[in-house]
């Protein structure tokens, strides 16, 4: 199918299924998003309220109107509670993750789980020397049961002390500045004021508390929790996340695989698994990798099972399985669109509920598992942890005994496929660079390479799918920095080619020659967005080996393509971490111009890091490079 | 001249002036009411236009050319408003008015009003009989922003000129600044999103 330019996405696979959604007038989120114009002012600029039944109250924004709520509550207090509860929500997403996935080390520590093993020995020895741990005269199971609760800990801990993971994980110097800026803020506002996150779960039904009715007005303590909650999310639940994951699955290592629609197989059952949880996932493509279900596939015409991924949960098993990944946010109804996919099988976070309706247009089971996700249409197979290996089989089994009732005159699937070098953890990283980050400390003191960008974050139907992630990366390979990232972003970049060996080439001439010695392509796929934890792990690395703060390095972060409450969360722990942050669409926060003033300049006095927001892919990349220079000044390299 | 003039840079799209207008045009004059009701009747419409957005009701012209197109008699000109009004008896749905109006202010439907079931048009009534009670239309009472506003042309033209002149000659801030960024930031995100070049 001859491609064409498209308003909606760059992505060739993208518009190739476009056209077929024009043609046969299939509903989808861009159609979605029309149809939702003009959308609210208020909401856009967060100065809607609707916390308690004598609003809602809106705060115009032109000052013609009412200047505060009913409550008295100015638009400052408003898109500051607002924000608040964005960051609540999006950390307590990522934490609540890292809780399950602590679950089950305890439930595999006890023997309660037989399903489940321990992959990576060597993993749980080093977070349990990080946590202080001894594992002196401990069997495996015993160790990985104190690291469990030293994790479980974490969550509900009622102290006033930092969680025990932040404490190891997060730099000296950097808990020092958050001291110092907890000090700070008890001396502009008499409040005590801290940074360090004291429990996750506390952190955010802080937050849930602090904004209920008549709680906290302050727009700058409102933001300071903000951050608080944040860190808990970065330094505590995704970190937890990323850490036990790698015990029980493996650390990433680089592979190549392949990325886009492409992916799926028209002779082969295919399922896509989509979410963010690798729990039910590692079972799935365990399971359809197995002779018993091949058979199976075979006894009902197919070549065999074939599993990719979308999204977050398509990126962990890429890291780790080497399986191949159909695409990111945008692309989960254009999947099914392709009339190929036996079934989708969904966790938790980013799962549009039009996935049921369409999905009733094919032969597609769509598969909810989760407690937390059901959407009416699909059919709910509830996973459980201690009986993952049954219900996984159920699953591939549903899917198997669709294959027959595809429509092959509905088939198209696009062939653009991209490969992609992906798995770059922090230890497949250090480990490249020889064991210790000298050698890219040394090519960045030496100006070989400028920086280091991290890009995160989702798709967002408001900017044309991928155009944001690709423009950006390659505007800053060009100049000679260094990108690394995760989620959507990384899924992006992956279809675009941008992982591949011949992406050195687009990249700048330090970035080139960096990249030719040590084999690697200019970008760097970390992961899923819990994974942004190893870009703070990399991060403190880097500044340790120094002895500087983060907020000192060359480095910064952007969500170029933002939708969803997790990426609040995680700007604001990069902010936290002292890293300038480059957020495209603009979040709702105009509506108050001292939430603005304090997430654009106040941040940087307090904590070193920042938000700043930019439309243009090559404005950003130009602004990114600027601060990198600064930085670079400061050091004096 | 009293007419509701819209500024539409001060609409925020919020559709305060839809559910307002659909309660007073509703028999209960209730928002719970109204939830799932295909009868509920609403006078004005917020389109989006691109990055913009303006509220669509009736001019309440005068000649009004759906007063004078209308052959069965159903649209007459309120004497103590002057607002253009529908008598949805007398309507016969030959959408005559909707053909000539300007400004394409006559929707259809089975509306509350409408009697044995009929599809009737219907049209912004100007709160004709809130008028006579004092009150403004109930799009305007709804619109904190001041993109509605139901004035007497002369005394909203001074006010203005005379707040245009304040920025020209004193140099007064306009458009508050962080609403002038949030404008161009939504133009920007249109320009882009609709542009085929990547």
């Amino acid at each position: 199918m001859p491609v064409k330019s498209d308003h909606r996405s760059v992505d060739p696979a993208a518009i190739a299924m476009l056209k077929i959604a024009d043609q046969n007038d299939i509903d989808n989120i861009w159609e979605r998003l029309e149809k939702q114009q003009p959308q609210c002012g208020y909401g856009q600029l967060g100065t809607c309220c609707r916390i308690c039944t004598q609003g809602p109250c809106r705060i115009d924004p032109l000052g013609e109107g009412p200047t505060r709520g009913v409550c008295g509550a100015t638009a400052d207090t408003m898109v500051a509670r607002n924000l608040a509860r964005m960051a609540a929500v999006g950390s307590s997403s990522h934490s609540d993750h890292g809780r399950k996935v602590a679950l089950l080390l305890k439930a595999v520590a006890t023997g309660e789980n037989t399903d489940y093993q321990i992959d990576n020995v060597e993993k749980l020895q080093g977070v349990a020397a990080k946590l202080g741990i001894s594992a002196d005269g401990l069997t495996t199971l015993e160790l990985a049961d104190k690291v469990a609760d030293a994790a479980l800990d974490c969550f509900g801990s009622q102290t006033e002390a930092a969680i025990q993971f932040a404490a190891a994980y997060m730099p000296q110097r950097l808990q020092e500045q958050l001291g110092k800026a907890e000090v700070a803020l008890k001396d502009i506002t008499g409040a005590r004021i801290g940074l360090m996150p004291r429990g996750i779960d506390r952190e955010a039904v802080d937050i849930l508390h602090r904004t209920h009715f008549g709680c906290d007005a302050d727009p700058l303590t409102l933001v300071a929790q903000t951050v608080r909650c944040s860190l808990g999310d970065g330094w505590g639940g995704s970190l937890i996340a990323t850490e036990l994951q790698d015990i029980l699955f493996g650390t990433p290592t680089v592979r190549t695989i392949k990325a886009n629609l492409g992916v799926l197989d028209a002779e082969m059952v295919n399922i896509i698994v989509h979410g963010h949880e690798p729990i039910l996932s590692e079972k799935v493509v365990e399971l359809a990798r197995s002779a018993k279900m091949n058979k199976a596939a075979e006894a009902v015409g197919a070549k065999g099972v074939n599993v990719a991924g979308l999204c977050c949960t398509g990126n962990e098993i890429l890291m780790r399985q080497g399986v191949g990944v159909a695409g990111n946010l945008l692309h989960s109804e254009l999947a099914i669109m392709t009339g190929a996919v036996e079934a989708l099988v969904v966790d938790v976070q980013c799962i549009f509920p039009s996935l049921a309706d369409l999905s009733s247009c094919y032969h597609t089971q769509f598969i909810t598992t989760s407690e937390q996700v059901n959407i009416p249409g699909a059919i709910h197979m509830q996973f459980e942890e201690h009986d993952a290996d049954k219900i996984a089989e159920q699953i591939v089994q549903k899917a198997i005994d669709a294959f027959p009732k595809r429509n092959a005159a509905k088939v198209y699937i696009p062939q653009e496929t991209a490969e992609a070098v992906v798995g770059f953890s922090v230890e497949q990283i250090l480990a490249a660079l020889g064991g210790t980050p000298g050698p890219l400390v040394d090519v960045i003191a030496n100006g070989t390479i400028k920086g280091v960008v991290g890009i995160v974050g989702c798709n967002n139907v408001k900017v044309k799918q991928d155009l944001f992630h690709q423009e950006l990366t390659r505007e800053l390979i060009k100049r000679d920095i260094l990108v690394i990232g995760t989620g959507c972003w990384a899924i992006a970049a992956a279809k675009a080619g941008l992982m591949n060996l011949e992406a050195q080439e687009l990249a700048g001439s330090g970035l080139k020659a960096v990249c030719k010695s040590l084999g690697i392509p200019p970008v760097l796929h970390m992961g899923s967005c819990v994974d942004c934890s190893r870009m703070l792990v990399l991060a403190g690395a880097i500044a340790d080996h120094l002895g500087v703060d983060i907020s000192a390095l060359p480095l910064a972060g952007s969500a170029p393509e933002w939708s969803t409450e997790k990426a609040v969360a995680i700007g604001s722990y990069f902010v936290g971490s002292g890293l300038p942050v480059h957020l495209w669409p603009a979040p709702p926060i105009l509506g108050s111009p001292a939430v603005t003033q304090i997430l654009t300049e106040g941040a940087k006095d307090l904590l070193g890091g920042y938000f700043f927001v930019e439309e243009d892919p090559t404005a950003t990349a130009e602004r990114m490079l600027a601060i990198i220079n600064e930085k670079r000044a400061g050091l004096g390299i | 001249m009293k007419k509701i003039f819209v500024d539409y840079k001060k609409c925020v799209a919020c559709k305060g002036c839809e559910i307002a207008c659909a309660i007073q045009q509703h028999p209960s004059h209730s928002l719970y009411a109204l939830v799932g009701d295909k009868k509920t009747q609403v006078n004005v419409r917020v389109l989006g236009v691109e990055h913009e957005a303006f509220p669509v009701s009736c001019r309440h012209c005068e000649p009004a050319m759906c007063l004078d197109a209308c052959p069965s008699g159903a649209i007459s000109r309120d004497p103590q408003t002057s607002a253009v009004v529908l008598n949805p008896d007398i309507c016969k749905a030959c959408a005559m008015c909707a053909m000539v109006c300007p400004f394409d202010a006559v929707s259809f439907k089975q509306t509350h009003r409408a009697q044995y079931g009929r599809t009737v048009a219907y049209k912004c009534d100007l709160c004709h009989e809130r008028l006579q009670e004092g009150l403004n239309p109930a799009c305007v009472d709804a619109c904190h922003s001041n993109a509605l506003v139901y004035k007497e042309s002369d005394e909203l033209s001074n006010q203005r000129a005379v707040q245009n002149l304040k920025v020209y000659l004193l140099g007064d801030e306009g458009e508050p600044p962080l609403f002038s960024l949030y404008r161009e930031l939504r133009r920007k995100e249109f320009a882009r999103r609709r542009s085929d070049k990547s």
